[in-house]
Formats: structure tokens, sequence, C-alpha cells
């Protein structure tokens, strides 16, 4: 266990001491600039630094402090968390080929359905009045201007 | 004062035309809801609603979504008192003896006296902003680049200061917020940064992607398989006006819970949690039986529920004074005032008066009308909890991408909200907060352009942040917040419970 912790505190330790060298190198190509004139990475340059030494203060403490870090990892459903984020993608993407009305209740069958659990007619019912209903709050009355796609809706 | 009066009858003028009131029901409407709501806050909902104000005048948008901040605290003593979940964090010490207190079958009186301790407070809170912001945006006329620039340093050690587990953390999410912040085209020389040839990122990461993502669809994804079912306190709930000996023991709490809470509000980066706890443990030691806190003293529930509400009053002085937000549900409020147009800062008062005093009277209409819809309504609220969480869950996410994709009718915010939303996951899962990232997403750009002219009016030298008082004022003070935790393992976040 304390073998897993200590890589976990590492793992994000480097991350952040990466993170930061990238940060301080992307500024170096926009440009410092002078102290009297300070250019457009100046900014980037000394959070990057900063970010840098951070990240070894933050390594010290993880190491030092006793408890497990990662709470609730043993609880947390990754492959369900997974599987939501790919269909929060694959949303934005056919957002405006297929429109708004159809993507939403695609996803929204795919939410309630196989990541709620709710059984699929009422599922399938949910989400169709969820998407209609939407559409009609935010494009007919809010005047949010969302997706048609192919279908015109 | 005779001035500050008829401007508020002036304020009460334009609050009470017919579209204001109605924005300003929707306004606390909706706060209330997503108060008692565990999984969306005030935060992702101003962020949510923020394209759907942008056909309504500036004035109308604003009172809405104050309507939504002050609303929360409302809603949120809800669940903390029948559920023992707080719907939001500025309620957390509320479960404490109001969750005790339902279930000795007094669930009324405590719903009661958190309802009538957050409409004194409420009410507090605006005299306090009616007499302090007008003050305090004429003293800011003072302020130059180098006092905005370290009254925001300050600011933000604030934020890291009071936050739960490390402070370096905290810090270091405020320097990942600067750097966000600050992607775009450079203000000064409008040089693309960080924006890896993509056009839709030349205007900068928006404001409502990143909150939608952080708040609103990561609080779902940390929710999803891990979330058990709230037992909802099943008794009838009877009796909501507190008796009279309630009041004696609730009328003290409540003025020093307001107080506390409007003052504590005021700082940059404090916010409304921590005077929340800092007022219940006030009142445990003020109190003649300290060993009974926590198992459904009246107390207990009228400080804290007091202080919450004052201080977003409280908070509301920096945004509309200085231009200043102290956290993120009025670092949004800030984006959207931008976002109409209006200048936040010292002027905004004097540049737009009908804005600055008809906010503020709808304040206090709001208030009225928070109390009149929560006592009756509670058992609406108490029913909106007994939605399957599979099916908020769900429309959460939907709102958010809807919220993420309408302000700019692009779905790379789409993409934003997903990323940040994972983001926000492993910012949790890791103990990073996000209060601090936001918060300083909102003044990065500010902060650097403070800087960076400051830097140009003293031909390079930092020592101009020491050489102006006000500015070392702040300077010195961030400085001692730094340095504080090096001397005394105490730091006031550091007693925060996980579940805010």
């Amino acid at each position: 266990m304390k073998k897993t912790k200590m890589t976990t505190v590492g793992g994000i330790a480097l991350f952040w001491v990466v993170l930061g060298i990238l940060l301080c190198y992307g500024a170096t190509q926009l440009g410092l600039g002078s102290v009297t004139e300070p250019g457009s990475g100046f900014i980037f340059f000394w959070s990057g630094l900063i970010l840098v030494i951070l990240s070894f203060i933050v390594f010290a403490e993880d190491r030092r402090s006793t408890e497990e870090m990662v709470h609730e990892t043993g609880d947390t459903n990754w492959a369900k968390i997974a599987l939501v984020i790919l269909s929060l993608v694959l949303y934005a993407f056919f957002l405006e080929r297929l429109g708004f009305v159809m993507t939403t209740f695609v996803l929204l069958s795919f939410l309630l359905g196989w990541i709620g659990g709710t059984n699929w007619v009422r599922s399938l019912g949910v989400a169709s009045a969820a998407a209609l209903g939407s559409f009609a709050i935010f494009e007919l009355w809010l005047k949010i201007r969302l997706p048609k796609g192919i279908f015109g809706f | 004062m005779l001035e500050s009066l008829t401007s508020l009858a002036y304020g009460f003028n334009i609050a009470l035309q017919p579209q204001n009131l109605l924005y300003c029901f929707i306004g606390v409407t909706m706060g209330t809801l997503v108060g008692v709501l565990p999984g969306i806050g005030p935060t992702a909902t101003i962020a949510l609603l923020l394209p759907a104000t942008f056909k309504l005048n500036p004035i109308a948008a604003i009172i809405m979504l104050s309507g939504i901040c002050y609303g929360a605290m409302y809603g949120g003593s809800t669940t903390s008192i029948l559920l023992n979940i707080p719907g939001e964090a500025s309620s957390v010490v509320t479960c404490l003896d109001g969750y005790q207190m339902a279930r000795k079958g007094r669930a009324g009186p405590a719903l009661g006296i958190s309802a009538f301790g957050s409409f004194i407070a409420g009410t507090v809170s605006i005299f306090g902003l009616i007499l302090l912001a007008p003050t305090l945006a004429d003293f800011a006329l003072k302020f130059g680049p180098p006092e905005y620039f370290a009254l925001m340093v300050m600011g933000l050690t604030v934020v890291a200061y009071l936050a739960r587990k490390s402070m370096a953390k905290a810090l270091m999410m405020a320097i990942v917020g600067i750097v966000l912040g600050c992607v775009g085209l450079d203000p000064i020389t409008a040089t693309p940064r960080f924006t890896f040839g993509m056009l839709d990122l030349a205007d900068g990461i928006g404001i409502a992607p990143v909150v939608m993502g952080l708040f609103g669809i990561a609080e779902v994804l940390e929710n999803l398989g891990v979330l058990t079912k709230a037992e909802i306190f099943a008794g009838k709930i009877k009796g909501l006006f507190p008796d009279r000996e309630d009041w004696r023991r609730s009328v003290a709490p409540i003025a020093r819970g307001s107080l506390l809470g409007f003052f504590l509000g005021l700082l940059p980066g404090v916010g409304a949690i921590v005077p929340q706890f800092l007022s219940y443990a006030l009142e445990k030691k003020l109190s003649n039986n300290p060993e009974r806190f926590g198992s459904g003293e009246i107390e207990g529930v009228a400080a804290p529920e007091a202080c919450n509400n004052a201080a977003v009053g409280g908070t509301f002085i920096p945004l509309l004074s200085l231009g200043i937000p102290s956290n993120a549900m009025t670092a949004i409020l800030l984006g959207a005032l931008m976002i109409y147009g209006l200048t936040p800062g010292p002027l905004l008062i004097k540049n737009s008066p009908d804005l600055f005093w008809g906010v503020i009277a709808s304040m206090y209409i709001g208030n009225i009308m928070l109390l009149i819809l929560n006592l009756p309504l509670i058992p609406m609220w108490v029913s909106v909890l007994k939605i399957p969480y599979s099916y908020l869950s769900s429309f959460i996410i939907l709102f958010c991408l809807i919220g993420a994709y309408s302000l700019n009718n692009s779905t790379t915010d789409i993409y934003v909200a997903v990323i940040f939303s994972l983001v926000g996951l492993l910012m949790k899962k890791f103990e990073f907060e996000p209060a601090p990232l936001v918060l300083a997403f909102v003044l990065g750009p500010l902060l650097e352009t403070a800087l960076r002219r400051s830097l140009i009016l003293s031909d390079g030298s930092f020592l101009i942040f020491l050489q102006r008082p006000i500015s070392a004022a702040f300077i010195l003070f961030s400085v001692v917040v730094l340095v504080a935790p090096l001397f005394s393992k105490l730091r006031l976040g550091s007693g925060l419970s996980e579940e805010d």
C-alpha cells in the first residue's frame, strides 16, 4: 500500500514538474520581454517556475503525510466514468452533424438506461421527452441557437 | 446616508418593475432548487444560465443571477436538516445540529429558524452593502495597477490559506488558474498564446465550460456508482414557526452570525464556507452548554445559517465596488458583467447606478420572496429530492453541455467542459481544490495586465508594490498569510470537513 502511495505521490509531482518546465519553455518561445517591458510569455514563465517549486513542496508534504492519499479509489467506478466521458466526446462530435434533438435523445437514453440502470422503455420515453422539452425551452423560448444537423432539428 | 437612501428608493423603483420582479423570482427559485439538490451548486447554475441571459437587459440578468447566489443558501439548509446532506458546501455546519433537531421531531423549528435567520442576516448584509460599497468604491478610485495587482495577490493567497488540505496545492491551483485564464491573445501585443493554432482559443478559454466541467459534470462523475440512496426524513414536518423559547435562544446567535458573516465575506478570498464554521465555533465557545452542540441545539442552526447568508452579501462588496470577486461564484458574476459590456470596478456604481441600486433593492425583495417561498414550499423541495439520482445526473450533464455550447455556439467548448470534468474528478481524487483555480482563472488576465502596467510605470522596479502604501499593506498581508502556516500548524480551512 505504502509503495503504491509513493508511486502516486511521485507521479503527481513529476506531472507538475514537467508541466512547469513545458510552460517555461513555451513562455520563452513567446518572448519574455524585459522587466521594464514584460513580454507575452512573462507571466507564463514565472507561473511555470512557481509551479515547479510548489510541486517539490507538495511532494515533500504528501510524502510526510501518513494518511492514504487517494480516498475512495476502490469505490470509484472507472469503467462507468470512461463510458460517460466517451459518450460526451461522441455527443460533441455528432452534435452539429445529427442535430441537437437526435444527439441528445441518444445521449440521454444511454445515460439513463445503461449508466443509470433505468428500464429501457422508461429511459427512451424520458430521453425523448427531455430532448424535445429542452429544445423547446432553449431554442424556442430562450432563443438560444442549437444545432439542427441533417434532420433539421 | 440620505444620499444612499434616495439611491435605494431609486433602486426599488427599478427592482419593482414587473420584468425585474419576474427574473428575481426565477433567480431565487432556481437558487433554492440547486441549493436543495446535492450535485449542482450555484456556481455551475449561474454559468449554465449565463447564455440564457444574453437576450435580457443586464439589470434583469444580474438580478436573476444574484438571486441564484443567495437563494442557494436558503435551499442548502433544507437538505442539511432533513437529509444530513449539505445541498451546498456552505450549509455543511447546519447538518450538525439541524439533522439532530429533525431526528428529535423538531425539523419544523430548525427549518423555520434557518429561514428567518437567513432573512434577518440577508437584511443586515444588504444594509451593510448599501453603506460600505459606495464608500469603498470612492476609496478604490485611488487604486492604480500596483494596488489592484496587490489586492488580487492578497485574494488568491487568502483562498490558498483557507484551503481545507494543502495550502501548497491550493496555490498550485491558483497558478494553473492564472495560466489558463491568460490563454488566448496577449491583451497588449495581441500575440496568440498557447492556442495551438485553434481559432476558438484565440479569445481564451471560456469560463462557462470550465465551471460546467469542474463543478457540474465532475460532481456527477464522482458520484457514479458510489452514491448511496439518501435517507429522507420521513416524519411530518410541523410547527415551522419557532416558539418564544427558540427565539430567545436564537436572537443573539443570529445577530453574531450576521455580523461575522458579513465582515468575513468582505475579505477577498473568504467566501461563505469558512465564516459558517467560525460562527458555529463561536457559538459553541460562548454557550453555557457547549457539550450539547451537535445533538440538536437551535443555536447551532441559527448562527451558521445567518452567517452564510450575510457572507453572500459581503462577497458582493469587493465585486461591485472593486471589480474583484472573492469566490468562484462571484467570479462568474464578474465574467457576466463583462459579457454584458459593463466594466466592473470602482466606477460601476457611478456609471451604472441603475444596475447597482436595482440589484441591491432586488436582493431585499428576493429575501422576502425566499421567506415566503421557503416555509410553505418545503414539502415540495423535499419531494424534489425523491427524484432518482440517475435522472438528476443525466439532466445535470445535459444542461452543462447546453450551457457550455450555447455561449459561443461552439462544440470546442463542449470538449473543454468534458476535459475539465475529468480534470475536476482527478483534482477531487488527489485533493486539489477547484475554487482557487476558478478564482485565479477569472483574475488571471486582470492580474497579468496590472502586473505588466505596474512594471511599465515603475520602469521595471518591483519596489513599486512596496513604495505605495495601499499595495504595500496588501502585499504585507499576503506575505503574513503565506508565512503563517510555517509557524503554526493550524490554518482556518484545515479543520473543514471533507464533504464541502
